[in-house]
């Protein structure tokens, strides 16, 4: 598929287009799609090297993952780079496997790894609110940053179950940071993995499956007192920094052999039992923060049922969407309306204000006391309670219409009311017909449908009127914001008749529930006067057109 | 009414000369009718409606009908700014209609920047030309021109007929799809104060788009 934009517009040369269509499409795959990229080896490696010489650009290239990740991002390790940005992990462990060999030469930044302990809470800045929910209640459990949070059991069981099996359990651990612990970006395949992780774990070792039970056991803790993560806190970040050099020395048993794996072994113990002889104290600690693992798979499972919750009660609340104000707003173009008169506006407010830097002060003073003349000529009257009664043999619908051509004569635009005129009409049709089987539902349901489709028409003619303004050719500013006052007059009046309309028919219906009667009642008043609002509002953005006729 | 259940909503804008048939190919695609007359657009009207593209997921399509009058230019032009797609109208029958096309191409970059809209190349009235030519009409603009300046330029090419639905509804659902296309490669995304894209309240959450977003920043280091 051709892609439109300009760079390739722009670069397009008529003999080569289809060369230089293959080359475009080819590299846009290897910007965004990861596989293609893991398919790729000579890019892959080409990439590796490339940013392992450069590492501010590596930063600098994943700076879109802060949000997330931003502890893998600082390790300048640029296969952690390129393994964080793949969407499903699943799908490439064949590559993965082979990278593994490759990994220890850029294991070896240890000091990165102390550093960035230090920087757990420089975590999600502008993450969507559901994902720092996530984040947070992560953060609350592990700070030892979250990325690598995932390990930390694995690493666990390695510390208690001591050096007999330290080798299994390291590999294990290995292979469980490369596979979830860095950073896999679809929250429920981490869950999906985590759950795995537990299953492919348990017949490694009893002990393990002690710890398991502490886990569960404190994720209770976790959850009903707050307050243990704070004993958490300090002991989370020496964890991970324990849980980092063993995995970073792990991966060297990969490459290095036995002798490594001795100065791993060795060097656990000393790490974990310094000042700490037969880790009792660790242990005891130990106890709490494992509970990172089932309080982030529970996180994503208690998501996940929020989700569906809210899937269900959407559902449920499907037919109330439907008289949701704001929306059947949206759904009659009113919001879009109003949305362009502001576009409108604020571009002509531009102008203005443009026209008055320009000017001398004298002058600018004078511009000043012509726009606010304009502003006092569109004040709203001071609510006349004259009664007014429909003329013998004219219907509500052509009084309307009247009132609104004489409201506007002055304007020298023809405006459209027959849609507004036309729906006033259908309306008092429809009120005025008796049918048994309507309820106050039905009723309260047609009267919010009607008061947001006569606003979005209101708003309409606004925007209509703008338009026409500002293309008008000889503007008379003093009848035009006359005008659109007298207009506005009558468009609020009609809205409060709509108003007042079906809260009759209401009052009329018979209902078992009359407290819900009286609601939908205070409803329809409040919607009311919602729309009066942004026929208000609507009025106001017209001011600025109206001024810049006057100047 | 549009059903208000939608994953996305893409705001398209229809540019193009005056009664060039911006207005019924709108009419056609969201209401499926034809009018042999229309007024002239005023301004600018709005059509919207929900399409599904290829992996299901629900578009709302909200739709500026720009006024092509010379008169309502300086009006429309504040208009461009918050679209993500930008359809070239032009009528097949008609010649300055399609020469004036690379102004509004331009015309429509300029006002959009920094956003790259997609654009499609729409030829109008394909209806006009048959082999008869009853109404007297004939093409002036040759599909293999409109398709060449289209390609030269990385534009979707589609000719339509609002009378006879032809190609009308493929035009929008081409634009759609490549809008599409570009947020799942995370060329477009949605962003504060730009309306061109916005969610639509279907998602329950932003989580899996957000993260789509947030993988793809790095995109152009390559």
């Amino acid at each position: 598929m051709p892609s439109s934009d300009s760079e390739d517009f722009e670069s397009a040369d008529e003999g080569h287009t289809v060369e230089k269509k293959e080359r475009k499409k080819r590299s846009s795959s290897s910007n965004y799609s990861d596989n293609a990229l893991e398919n790729d080896p000579g890019f892959k490696e080409a990439t590796s090297s490339s940013s392992a010489n450069k590492p501010a650009e590596i930063s600098k290239e994943t700076d879109g993952w802060d949000d997330w990740d931003i502890d893998d991002n600082e390790t300048l390790n640029p296969e952690i780079v390129l393994r964080t940005s793949l969407p499903k992990p699943t799908e490439t462990s064949g590559p993965l496997k082979k990278e593994e060999d490759k990994k220890d030469t850029d294991w070896d930044d240890f000091d990165a790894w102390g550093q960035e302990i230090e920087h757990p809470n420089a975590q999600p800045s502008k993450a969507d609110p559901q994902i720092k929910e996530v984040t947070n209640k992560m953060a609350a459990t592990s700070t030892g940053g979250w990325g690598w949070g995932w390990s930390v059991d694995s690493i666990l069981s390695t510390a208690t179950a001591g050096i007999s099996t330290i080798t299994s359990q390291v590999s294990q651990g290995i292979s469980t940071v490369l596979e979830t612990g860095i950073g896999a970006p679809d929250p429920e395949e981490l869950a999906r993995k985590t759950s795995k992780d537990i299953e492919s774990r348990k017949p490694l070792s009893d002990d393990s499956d002690n710890v398991e039970k502490k886990e569960k056991l404190t994720t209770q803790d976790n959850d009903h007192g707050g307050s243990t993560s704070d004993g958490a806190f300090p002991f989370g970040s020496l964890l991970s920094g324990v849980t980092k050099f063993v995995e970073t020395t792990g991966t060297k048993v990969i490459a290095g052999g036995l002798d490594t794996l001795e100065t791993i072994g060795k060097k656990t113990m000393e790490v974990l039992q310094d000042g700490d002889p037969g880790l009792a104290k660790k242990r005891a600690m130990l106890g709490l923060d494992p509970g990172d693992k089932p309080v982030l798979s529970q996180v994503l499972r208690e998501a996940k049922a929020k989700a569906e919750e809210e899937d269900r009660v959407r559902e449920e609340k499907r037919e109330a969407k439907e008289v949701h104000y704001e929306n059947l707003f949206d759904d009659f173009e009113g919001l879009v309306h109003l949305e362009a008169l502001e576009m409108l506006s604020r571009q002509v407010s531009m102008r203005i204000e443009e026209r008055m830097r320009g000017l001398e002060p004298d002058k600018r003073q004078d511009l000043k006391e012509t726009l606010q003349q304009v502003a006092e000529l569109c004040e709203m009257p001071e609510e006349e309670d004259d009664a007014e009664e429909t003329p013998d043999g004219m219907s509500k619908a052509d009084a309307l219409h009247e009132k609104l051509q004489i409201a506007t004569q002055d304007l020298g635009l023809k405006l459209q009311f027959q849609p507004i005129v036309k729906q006033y009409t259908e309306i008092l049709n429809w009120l005025s017909t008796e049918d048994p089987t309507r309820t106050d539902k039905g009723v309260y349901k047609r009267g919010v449908s009607a008061l947001a489709q006569a606003t979005s028409l209101c708003v309409e003619i606004y925007h209509k009127a703008g338009e026409m303004l500002l293309v008008k050719a000889r503007r008379s500013t003093a009848d035009e914001a006359d005008s659109m006052t007298q207009m506005t007059v009558v468009l609020t009046k009609h809205i409060s008749e709509l108003a007042t309309l079906f809260t009759e028919k209401l009052n009329t219906v018979a209902s078992e529930n009359m407290n819900q009667v009286n609601n939908y009642i205070t409803n329809i008043f409040l919607e009311a006067g919602n729309s009066s609002t942004y026929i208000q509002n609507a009025f106001q953005l017209t001011l600025p057109i109206l001024q810049i006729g006057a100047v | 009414m549009v059903d208000p259940i939608f994953d996305y909503q893409f705001r398209l804008i229809l540019i193009g000369d005056s009664t060039v048939g911006k207005s019924s190919l709108l009419k056609y695609f969201t209401d499926g009718k034809f009018a042999e007359l229309s007024d002239p657009t005023v301004g600018v009207d709005f059509f919207a409606r929900i399409i599904e593209v290829q992996d299901g997921t629900r578009i709302k399509l909200q739709l500026w009908d720009t006024a092509g009058q010379e008169r309502f230019r300086s009006i429309t032009k504040s208009y461009y700014r918050n679209s993500v797609g930008a359809l070239l109208v032009y009528d097949v029958c008609n010649r300055s209609s399609f020469e004036h096309i690379p102004l509004w191409m331009m015309e429509a970059k300029r006002h959009i920047e920094p956003h790259r809209p997609v654009f499609a190349l729409v030829g109008c009235k394909i209806d006009l030309v048959g082999s008869d030519n009853k109404n007297g009409a004939r093409r002036e603009v040759s599909c293999e021109e409109a398709r060449m300046f289209a390609e030269e330029n990385g534009l979707h090419h589609v000719e339509t007929s609002a009378k006879t639905g032809l190609n009308v509804e493929q035009a929008f659902v081409l634009v759609a799809q490549e809008v599409y296309n570009r947020i799942q490669t995370g060329e477009y995304k949605v962003e504060d104060g730009w309306d061109g894209i916005k969610t639509g309240f279907n998602r329950p959450n932003g989580m899996d788009f957000n993260l789509l977003e947030a993988e793809t920043v790095q995109s152009t280091c390559c």
